[in-house]
């Protein structure tokens, strides 16, 4: 009866020791419980939690199988706020990529002083998501504001008012990110390319952009899920509003965080869960091929 | 090879000026076009970083600016009419004293030893009597002379542009004390002396003298969420880097069973970010009871996939016959690990701790879900109260942004490198 077992334990005892098992078991420890308790436990916790529908103000939770996730993931408010992560997203992430681009081309140069430029390019890494609101805020504001444009209570021009400062805040990122690219890229390419009668903007295009493609992409994917999970932005400029305009996936769950209700709240972290797990997949494999392309 | 080690802010105006100013007569068709060709190069550097940095150049202006006469006005007043400070530079307490002369002595020690050769590592250059007088004398300028300029400030003198000239004249002289010497021409000197004046006294001026900042910090009641922050930042860096490090050495060094799958263990929590599992976790701190405590703020973040991958790598890095050699000299795992295998792999590590911190200091959608009560926020969350108030106090508001952005802006500043490697780590391989 313990045959097997045993000789499963015999053949574990002969691959490996028992200290260095023991030793990575106290070693992994500290880890595997914060992300037990904090990572998979809340996540699995809510999945369960979607399948109860709150009754009578909260009073009673009644168990309702898949249908609430059919009914609210199929549901107006869901997909409106769904539509406005990604307007987040449109408006943020080709901005980032292009201005990134841009500001790195600019100082990728052998010039006296370019610390001093690639240094500012990178300076608004030291701002956070809440500081550069507030400082958007103001240049935003229609009384006291740079441009006196009343965008934040505009429904039509808000999702683009709450991009701006993320656009700005990214340029740093962007602009470190692409610069390390650059930097990989061998000088030899680029002689090779101007020999062959390639001026800067052929060689930019043709060569040195398709050569550091994967860098690009590891951006998008930065970008891209920076731009899902933006919050701080809309709960200091325009709490959501005009009329939830402004309202995004990780907005709405926010405000869902009431133990009565969470069934609902349950349903939609899961949802954002699934549309980050698709957009991430969907990057990794473009990323695939392009890593292939560029060799 | 000397003038390759001065590379200072502001020098390439003067490469700038050398080139087109200086350059007689174009003596072929080449190097005008490379002349031309440099002055466009810089003009759009110029104007990038005119663009980078406008929206906080546009909001030092409305954070000095009086709170209700750009309400008033069309456009905020320009020059800035500040409420300015009736104090000199010895006024406060003793600690702000002594810290606003270190860090203008500091500063000032920095330029002399850059412009020396020397670097923060090997400071050796510093050691001269000329620069060490220099940077003495310049303190002295700084103190002396800003403390006449707050006075004709805070008076609204007509000779107020006397003073401003006067300080920056006092502070680029004794730098130039320390700056003139052989082997550098003089105008280089000149200028590097003359914009270390203009900076310093600017810079002073307005962080000392306006009094925004006072009155920022005092009605925003700012102290108490800094240090809760400070206190966050410090227990949460401490902890990613404790549990990342000891992880990254289970699974580079160490041999037991399911490896790859506790492994993908790790690598899936990367799929569950806090917006996922925000009202999960919400619940999880109410059950404890955890609401508006420091263990709500710190525990969730004590572990990290992504701290321990990069840790990992550098320990992969290493090469192997190190670990072979230590295991034959008799050097347990302990010992390996904090005698050989976290030192040499310092710059992995110091990069992680400095993204932590940073990412840290910087969290807002956490914070503003288990916090409600004023006494446990932290800085992020008191600048959302502190703007939400009125407009009216708006440059209140953004004097606090900036005081809170102060810490991570020295933080990037002092370790540039190291944050530049921990973000471009996954973006280039090597």
């Amino acid at each position: 009866m313990s045959g097997p077992v045993s000789g499963l334990v015999s053949r574990l005892r002969r691959r490996y020791s028992l200290k260095e098992t023991v030793l990575a078991v106290l070693f992994l420890a500290p880890s595997i419980a914060v992300f037990v308790a904090f990572f998979y436990r809340p996540f699995l916790n809510l999945a369960y939690w979607g399948t109860f529908e709150a009754r009578q103000q909260g009073a009673v939770q009644e168990s309702v199988g898949l249908a609430q996730y059919r009914e609210q993931l199929a549901s107006d408010d869901f997909r409106e706020g769904l539509w406005h992560s990604v307007q987040f997203v449109l408006y943020t992430v080709p901005a980032g990529l292009i201005l990134g681009v841009l500001l790195a081309v600019a100082a990728h140069r052998r010039l006296k002083g370019i610390k001093v430029f690639q240094a500012i390019f990178s300076s608004t890494l030291a701002s956070s998501v809440a500081v550069t609101s507030v400082i958007f805020f103001l240049l935003l504001n229609p009384e006291v504001g740079v441009a006196r444009v009343d965008w934040l209570n505009d429904p039509d021009m808000a999702m683009f008012a709450v991009a701006i400062p993320s656009i700005w805040q990214n340029l740093g990122l962007s602009f470190v990110i692409v610069l390390a690219g650059l930097q990989a890229v061998p000088d030899e390419v680029l002689e090779a390319a101007t020999l062959d009668g390639y001026g800067p903007v052929r060689r930019l295009l043709r060569v040195t952009l398709p050569l550091i493609s994967p860098v690009l992409m590891f951006l998008v994917v930065v970008l891209v899920i920076f731009g899902l999970q933006a919050f701080a932005q809309i709960d200091i400029l325009t709490e959501g509003d005009p009329a939830g305009a402004t309202e995004t996936m990780v907005f709405k769950i926010n405000r869902l965080n009431r133990p009565d209700n969470i069934g609902i709240g349950a349903v939609y972290s899961v949802g954002l869960f699934a549309v980050t797990l698709v957009v991430t997949a969907l990057q990794f494999v473009l990323l695939e091929r392009r890593v292939h392309y560029g060799d | 090879m000397a003038t390759d080690e001065l590379r200072l802010p502001g020098e390439e105006v003067v490469v700038e000026l050398g080139e087109v100013g200086a350059a007689p007569a174009p003596v072929g068709q080449s190097s005008a076009r490379r002349t031309a060709s440099l002055v466009g190069q810089y003009a759009l550097l110029v104007a990038l970083a005119a663009i980078v940095l406008l929206p906080l150049f546009y909001t030092l202006i409305q954070a000095l600016s009086p709170p209700f006469s750009y309400l008033g006005q069309g456009q905020p007043p320009h020059p800035v009419d500040v409420s300015w400070k009736d104090r000199t530079w010895f006024t406060g307490g003793a600690f702000s004293v002594v810290a606003r002369t270190a860090l203008v002595a500091f500063a000032l020690a920095w330029v002399q030893l850059r412009a020396g050769g020397g670097t923060v590592r090997r400071p050796r250059a510093l050691a001269a009597p000329r620069r060490l007088a220099a940077v003495v004398l310049g303190v002295v300028a700084v103190a002396g002379l800003t403390s006449a300029l707050f006075r004709a400030l805070f008076e609204r003198s007509p000779n107020t542009s006397w003073w401003w000239f006067a300080a920056v004249v006092g502070v680029t002289a004794t730098q130039l004390v320390g700056l003139v010497e052989r082997g550098r021409r003089l105008w280089a000197s000149l200028v590097l002396a003359a914009l270390t004046g203009v900076a310093t006294v600017a810079i002073v001026t307005i962080t000392v003298g306006a009094e925004v900042w006072t009155r920022a910090w005092d009605d925003g009641d700012l102290g108490a969420p800094l240090v809760r922050s400070l206190t966050i930042t410090v227990l949460i860096t401490v902890a990613q880097v404790v549990t990342s490090v000891l992880a990254a050495y289970a699974f580079a060094f160490l041999r037991f069973p399911a490896k790859g799958l506790v492994f993908a263990f790790f690598m899936g929590t990367l799929l569950l970010p806090l917006e996922v599992t925000l009202l999960g976790n919400v619940q999880t701190i109410r059950d404890l009871g955890w609401i508006n405590s420091n263990q709500a703020l710190v525990l969730p973040f004590a572990a990290t996939a992504f701290g321990t991958f990069l840790i990992r790598q550098g320990f992969r890095g290493l090469p192997s016959e190190i670990h072979d050699a230590t295991k034959l000299d008799g050097y347990g795992h302990l010992d390996f690990l904090w005698r050989f295998a976290v030192p040499l792999t310092r710059p992995v590590i110091a990069s992680f701790t400095v993204i932590s911190a940073i990412g840290a200091w910087n969290q807002y959608l956490w914070p503003q879900a288990v916090i409600d009560d004023t006494e446990f926020q932290t800085a992020q969350i008191r600048l959302r109260s502190i703007v939400g108030t009125e407009i009216a106090n708006a440059n209140e508001g953004i004097a606090a942004a900036l005081i809170v952005a102060v810490p991570v802006a020295i933080v990037l500043v002092a370790f540039q490198r190291q944050i530049i490697r921990g973000l471009t780590a996954g973006a280039v391989k090597g």
